[in-house]
């Protein structure tokens, strides 16, 4: 099973350009998506999760033991397989966590009501809100409100799940539990993970894709894409207000204070003079594909 | 600090294209209104005079409560909206400050849209003129700038600040901006409530200080006013309406005052604490997700369906559980109740709360409630997911797009059912508490769930639509409200009201005990289909454009659109369509086709027309109608009625006739002529207008003066099909009415129908017209009676049929009753009746399964009169009373004026389509809603039934036995004479101390009447067509006449007169001068300036007491030192002051103690003492001693003088 995406195109009745001939496929397991702010994550999410028209181009859902399903016509049967938190959504405050998950159990067409009730009292343990599901969801914070959506769209065994920006809001701890829990899902199915934290790819994705402004500027294993950057990576110690002209001499890729100097990683062939080598990681291979595209401001 | 944070809000406010467009709103409302010549007042007062300016004013200071909650709820909610709270209160800003450049702000913005309506009215007024638009384009005075500024200083300005103070602080420290709206309804509640109030006289003025808008104090300090002084001067600033704006504003500046107090940043910025969630931090270890069972998953329609009701539950409860809708409903609920408990009194006295009384009143303010809960609670489901964010994974759910939108719209008809159970709840509760059992939940539930329902449910439809094809909230309301408005203002003003074309408009109807629902279910039901079929259309455009996903735009949504129109969608919309447009056809013709709709222009064009082109035979000689057989079949199921009449005619005129005018007059829609001979020969037909229906026939043989002819027509006339608009109440199932005018065309010209309007007959060409009847020495006048020119007085006798369970009635004795086929084959119940001696032309016919009571009286003069009442079965409530009022009516005229002509009184009961009683020879209609359901076991409370059966009794002494003639003020006789006799025989059954609880509505009309007169005020010998002189100026005239020289007397004068006129046969028939005549020579010398005055005159009395002092002296004697003011004053026709009385009055003076009860329950004043006294013009002090304990004294205490402001004529005394 994968989902094949090919030269997508979407452009805003205001005027941005927000995907353009996006072609990807994405294999079963953990797909990681990375991109800025803007890149179009969320628009090529939306896309699929049947949210959004495009101008252009196809997505095929292939594979499948009921048919392929072609994504952006069959609407009604990518929704009987998807399961899609959204990066933002909101839910009726004065209904509590059980009633809504059950609600949208039955809409998603789990008819046995004790099946149900099983599913959702398990999937409420899983996400940690079992004790608290005879509250209104209104008095839910932040990281409970995102762990419900997390609930939500694991319900009724989805094959094809999109998560957009899911670890935005949830603490450490939080985050490390809803890493593990989508671990937990099985392997015939296609996780769309988005995401500008690249900690979350690191950890979990065996293949990714980078965007920006709404091409795809990278994609492959995360192994592998770190690989094809490994020893090209150099780092100095400088003063702030050298930044300017090192960057007019290198491809600087990113700045970060350490202990209150600024730190710079530049992206090089051979080592520069007075650039130490960096073991690079997948945060080196994100950033350099960025800068080729848009200037990165970062302290 | 103030001033920046002033200054920034004005600069934001006046960037904002809001301001300037709801400044525009009103501009253009008031342009519109005024361009258009609408107004409050009557046809002689300006178009923008002070008065008028003054009320529109106030009307708009009410809509102002929308504008003043938007503008003055926004300020310091801005803040909370935009987040900017979290930092802009760190600035160095002192909470007074804000507060204070906040709300000034704001204020000076909400005054500048306010004056949009000032603007408004002198640009429209400057145009009117020029545009020509209105029906009266001589209406505006020149631009005043006081009469705007005025009512703008005192009227809006304080009205604003108050409600602004308001919705200000409850923003401000609530910090919910959804608690204006509720603040709105509530303001409204006090306007609507002060509405309600001011139906009773007695609470007028506590209603004029409550009105938070001071509308009804603008209307109740000017209630008065004559033409004159509504076009020169400005509302005082004194009296009740200083009092209502010191308290209103007074208001304002409290709660204004308790918000800068206590508003302060941080509880403002505190975050609203929920209930904290219990949260464990320790996950439990849980099941891998793999072994959570596998979902089987089911997808299909009947699935769908089930989820929809199931969602549709969740939407309602949504809605339900909303505390704004609560508010809302409960207000709309307090409405019902109240508008059903001071329900619909009349002379204040209130009625039973009928089952058809407590449905009535979801029209008056309920639907209100109903349509701002419709309209905002449909943009709440249509946008609860999107507000709540929950779209995003609502939308990714793999059910049918109708499934969600579905369910909204069943929430919203569950909203609807809930909207109409609701009357019945609180009519049932009104009922219960009123003790009143006879719930009728028949008819509660046929109208609710038949009719009601269905309109709410067309209102849902359309909002719904609105609201999803603009897809923002904000807009979907303010469309639907302006759709709304729209079609209310094109109907009210524009004098439209074709209902095929007003979206879920029907035909009227009326519910009545007698006839139920009657022929209104078709016509009803056609219009709601119709509405429906068309709302469904709706719905199906509705759900191809249902917004589902991320991308809103029109274009989005149509593209999707064409995706969505599969073939289901296809075929839905094509059975709707056609059911739509074939319930439209359907109703075209009945409406257009077999019957003639014509807008109310149309009416008056061609009443105009009509006048233009057979005017010229007003005065052509017709023989005159000396005796009439008639034979009526009526067929009340099948709505029409067969007619034969043979009419015998004299020729009475001095010249030849050779020509019969027939005008046919009928009220039944369609009326046909069927056969004519005239002494057996059928007439040569010279003049056919069928559109006007005036034909003229030439007589077989030219009629001599004092030849007789005999008439015969047969008629057939009947309702076919339903129409537009109107009860067409003439033949129905249970409860049939006519009169001659409905079953035969009359003879020659009739003036009747003439527009009566100035500015309408100016418009189409028509002379002004400034009397309805020729003068008093008018030969022609003299020889014609008043009420029927086709004869004099005529001898009667007929048969009429009707079906077998109906009583059937027409003038006369019955003669007997029988029963036989009809011509259908179907038994008829036949009632043949023969009258006694001569009466009017002038009779009705009805028929109704009714209840008879009979009783014979035997009059004190030895007369015996068989009283009978037909009666509704149930609607035995009143009977005795009308029984006992016939009785006393008879023996008061028997005995005090000539003997009663019959030897019987019928009064008969007809639906509640038509609101009048009418005297016709021996027989009262009266319609369902006068007396028989009326509640009067509060003795303080007007027994009309009593009253208004003693002056249709009088009728048949004054209108039956001395008939006036066709001539200026000759109605005097008929009316002002059974007004007279009503109120002695109510004089004494009840006693003089509580006349003055009758007297008071015929003041308060007299004045109202003259107030808002459309040509100028006649006097009570030459008023020819003013109810409020015939009736209330009578009335007062002629009880403060007996008063003073003594009842006797005058009636002696009242017999004389009608013993020289009654029944004359001949010309010339009585005027008001011979009745005024007769009165004047009985009236002693020293009275003669009183009947003068008010007879020949318009004089109003403005007495007062300035100063009432008692001192105590031994025992309960009191020294009493009254200071009183007379004055009387004398207006022209116009209105205008011409004079102040010189000369002395007779007025009476009176001291009070308590009030105490009189035999009957009555309250009455106890007075102390009692004189009339002499007092010349100006300031008197009077001093006599009294027995007793004095509270009040007063001049003229009963106001039996007409006196303008009559309640100033009586004080408190202080005791020293």
């Amino acid at each position: 099973m994968q989902l094949e995406i090919r030269n997508l195109s979407k452009t805003y009745s205001n005027g941005v350009h927000a995907l353009k001939s996006v072609s990807l496929t994405i294999p079963q397991g953990m797909f990681g998506l990375l991109g800025p702010n803007g890149a179009g994550k969320s628009s090529l999410m939306r896309t699929i999760a049947t949210l959004q028209e495009a101008d252009s181009g196809s997505i095929q859902l292939t594979g499948l033991p009921e048919g392929d399903i072609d994504v952006l016509r069959q609407k009604d049967a990518v929704r009987r397989v998807l399961g899609y938190l959204p990066q933002e959504f909101g839910v009726y405050p004065r209904v509590t966590a059980e009633t809504m998950l059950d609600h949208i159990a039955t809409l998603k067409g789990l008819a046995n009501a004790r099946e149900r009730k099983e599913i959702v009292s398990g999937l409420l343990q899983k996400v940690n809100l079992h004790q608290v599901r005879n509250k209104n969801l209104g008095t839910f914070s932040g990281g409970m409100k995102q762990r419900f959506g997390i609930a939500q769209a694991l319900i009724g065994n989805p094959r094809l799940i999109i998560v957009d920006e899911p670890t935005a809001g949830l603490d450490p701890a939080e985050r490390n539990r809803f890493h593990n829990l989508l671990a937990e899902i099985g392997e015939n199915t296609i996780v769309i993970l988005s995401t500008h934290i690249v900690e979350d790819v690191t950890n979990l994705c065996s293949d990714m894709a980078i965007i920006c402004l709404g091409e795809v500027v990278a994609t492959g294993n995360p192994n592998d894409l770190v690989e094809d950057v490994q020893g090209k990576i150099w780092k100095k110690f400088i003063e702030k207000s050298e930044l300017a002209d090192y960057r007019a001499t290198y491809r600087v890729i990113s700045t970060q204070l350490k202990t209150g100097k600024t730190q710079i990683h530049v992206y090089a062939d051979t080592q520069p003079v007075g650039f130490d080598p960096v073991e690079a990681d997948l945060e080196d291979v994100y950033f350099t594909a960025i800068t080729e595209r848009m200037e990165v401001v970062t302290v | 600090m103030f001033f920046e944070i002033f200054k920034f809000e004005l600069k934001y406010r006046f960037r904002r294209p809001a301001t300037y467009g709801y400044f525009f709103l009103l501009f253009l409302l008031m342009a519109l209104v005024t361009v258009y010549g609408n107004g409050p007042a009557s046809e002689k007062t300006n178009v923008n005079s002070p008065y008028a300016i003054a009320n529109f004013l106030s009307v708009i200071a009410i809509f102002g409560t929308l504008l003043a909650s938007a503008i003055m709820g926004v300020p310091v909610y801005r803040d909370i909206e935009h987040n900017t709270k979290t930092y802009f209160f760190s600035y160095p800003i002192s909470e007074k400050g804000y507060l204070l450049g906040r709300y000034l702000g704001s204020f000076v913005t909400l005054l500048f849209v306010m004056s949009g309506a000032c603007v408004g009215i002198a640009v429209g007024s400057a145009l009117g003129p020029v545009l020509g638009l209105s029906d009266n384009p001589d209406r505006y005075a020149p631009f005043e700038l006081w009469h705007y500024v005025q009512p703008f200083l005192t009227i809006v300005v304080p009205t604003l600040f108050c409600l602004s103070s308001i919705f200000f602080g409850l923003v401000a420290l609530t910090r919910n901006v959804f608690v204006t709206y509720v603040g709105s309804i509530i303001l409204f509640i006090g306007y609507l409530v002060a509405s309600a109030l001011v139906q009773d006289i007695e609470q007028r003025e506590l209603a004029s200080l409550l009105d938070p808008f001071a509308n009804r104090t603008v209307v109740e300090a000017t209630r008065y006013w004559t033409p004159p002084e509504q076009n020169t001067l400005t509302v005082p600033l004194t009296g009740t309406l200083l009092w209502n704006r010191l308290l209103w504003s007074g208001l304002g500046l409290l709660v204004f005052l308790y918000t800068l107090f206590r508003f302060d940043f941080q509880r403002f910025l505190a975050v609203k604490l929920g209930k904290k969630s219990k949260e464990d931090m320790v996950p439990k270890a849980t099941k891998p997700l793999s072994e959570l069972p596998v979902a089987h998953k089911v997808y299909s329609t009947g699935a769908y369906l089930r989820h929809m009701f199931s969602l549709a539950r969740v939407e309602f409860m949504n809605i339900v559980k909303d505390p704004y809708f609560l508010a809302i409903l409960l207000c709309g609920f307090l409405f019902l109740f109240f508008d059903g408990w001071f329900g619909f009194p009349t002379f204040g006295t209130p009625s039973l709360p009928l089952t058809y009384y407590m449905l009535e009143v979801k029209d008056f303010n309920y639907i209100l409630f109903v349509y701002i809960i419709l309209i905002f609670y449909t943009g709440e489901a249509v946008h609860r997911d999107k507000a709540v964010r929950y779209d995003s994974i609502a939308d990714a759910l793999p059910v049918p797009n109708w499934l969600s939108y579905g369910s909204k719209f069943i929430a919203l008809l569950g909203v609807c059912f809930l909207l109409v159970n609701l009357v019945w709840i609180s009519g049932v509760f009104n009922q219960t508490i009123k003790g009143y059992f006879n719930y009728e939940f028949g008819m509660y539930f046929a109208d609710l769930y038949g009719i009601e329902l269905w309109e709410y449910v067309q209102l849902a439809m359309l909002t719904f639509f609105i609201h999803i094809l603009v897809n923002n909230k904000f807009t979907g309301h303010i469309i639907s409200i302006a759709v709304w408005m729209v079609l209310f203002g094109v109907r009210n003003f524009a004098e439209k009201d074709y209902n095929l074309l007003f979206y879920s408009y029907t035909p009227g109807y009326r519910i009545s005990d007698l006839n139920g629902f009657g022929h209104f279910w078709r016509p009803l039901n056609s219009f709601n289909l119709y509405w429906l079929l068309l709302g469904g259309v709706l719905l199906v455009f509705a759900n191809l454009l249902w917004n589902r996903g991320a991308e809103s735009s029109l274009k989005t949504r149509l593209k999707l659109a064409r995706q969505r129109f599969n073939t289901p969608a296809a075929i839905i919309l094509t059975i709707l369509t056609v059911g739509w447009l074939g319930m439209g056809a359907y109703i075209y013709r009945n409406v257009s086709v077999l019957n003639t709709y014509r807008t109310p222009e149309e009416s008056r064009k061609r009443l105009a027309e009509y006048e233009k082109k057979y005017k010229r035979y007003e005065r052509i000689w017709q023989p005159k109608v000396t005796d009439v057989n008639v034979n009526v079949d009526l067929f009340p199921t099948e709505r029409y009625v067969e007619a034969q009449g043979v009419f015998t005619m004299v020729n009475k005129s001095p010249k030849p006739i050779d020509s019969l005018h027939l005008n046919v007059s009928s009220s039944v829609a369609h009326f046909k002529l069927t056969s004519i001979t005239i002494d057996g020969v059928t007439p040569k037909l010279v003049h056919n207008d069928t559109v006007f229906r005036y034909y003229i026939y030439q007589l077989p043989k030219t009629l001599q003066p004092g030849d007789t002819v005999r008439l015969a027509m047969s008629t057939h006339a009947e309702n076919r099909g339903f129409e537009n608009n109107g009860f067409s109440r003439e033949i129905v199932y249970n409860g049939s009415f006519l009169n001659d005018g409905d079953l035969f065309p009359k003879f020659g010209y009739s003036a009747q129908g003439e527009l009566d309007s100035d500015k309408y007959r100016k418009k189409y060409g028509l002379p002004k017209k400034e009397y309805s009847a020729p003068k008093q020495t008018d030969a022609f006048g003299l020889s014609n009676l008043l009420f029927n020119d086709d004869a004099d007085l005529i001898t009667f006798e007929g048969t009429v049929s009707t079906e077998p369970d109906q009583v059937a009635i027409l003038p006369g004795y019955l003669q007997k009753e029988w029963v036989k086929n009809g011509p259908d084959g179907r038994p008829r119940k036949y009632y043949a009746y023969k009258q006694e001696g001569l009466m009017d032309y002038f009779f009705n016919v009805s028929s109704a399964r009714y209840a008879v009571k009979k009783e014979t009286y035997k009059a004190p003069d030895g007369q015996t009169v068989n009283i009978e009442i037909f009666h509704h079965p149930t609607h035995t409530r009143n009977v005795d009373r009308y029984i006992q009022s016939v009785k006393d009516a008879v023996a008061y005229n028997g005995k005090n004026f000539r003997p009663y002509q019959y030897k019987q009184v019928r009064i008969l009961e007809f639906p509640r389509y038509a609101g009048f009683a009418q005297s016709f020879p021996n027989t009262v209609p009266y319609t369902e809603s006068f007396g028989w359901v009326a509640d009067f076991s509060n003795p303080d409370k007007t027994d009309y039934a009593y009253y208004v059966t003693a002056h249709e009794v009088a009728h048949q002494w004054w209108g039956h036995q001395v008939c006036p003639s066709f001539t200026r003020g000759a109605n005097q006789i008929s009316e002002s004479m059974a007004e007279y006799a009503s109120l002695m025989v109510l004089k004494h059954k009840y006693g003089e101390d509580v006349m003055q609880n009758r007297l008071k509505y015929c003041l308060d009309r007299y004045l109202s009447g003259r107030a808002s007169e459309d040509k100028f005020e006649e006097t009570l010998i030459e008023n020819d067509t003013r109810a409020y002189i015939w009736y209330d100026k009578g009335s007062l005239v002629l009880y403060a006449l007996q008063d003073m020289m003594g009842e006797d007397q005058l009636n002696k004068a009242f017999s004389d007169f009608a013993n020289k006129n009654a029944f004359l046969q001949k010309p010339p028939f009585p005027t008001s001068g011979k009745w005024y005549g007769a009165i004047k020579a009985a009236v002693p010398d020293s009275l003669q300036y009183y009947v003068e005055d008010a007879f020949e005159k318009i004089t109003l009395y403005e007495n007062r007491i300035k100063k009432a002092e008692a001192t105590k002296l031994k025992g309960d004697e009191y020294r009493v030192k009254l200071t009183v003011e007379a004055k009387k004053l004398y207006y022209d026709k116009k209105g205008n002051e011409t004079g102040k009385g010189k000369g002395r009055d007779l007025i009476e003076i009176g001291v009070f103690t308590a009030d105490s009860k009189n035999k009957n329950g009555q309250t009455r004043k106890v007075p102390l003492y009692l004189q009339k006294h002499w007092l010349t013009p100006g300031e008197h002090t009077l001093e006599f001693t009294v027995k007793g304990q004095p509270l009040k004294a007063g001049i003229d205490p009963y106001n039996k003088l007409i006196d303008r402001v009559s309640d100033d004529n009586v004080t408190k005394v202080d005791v020293l």
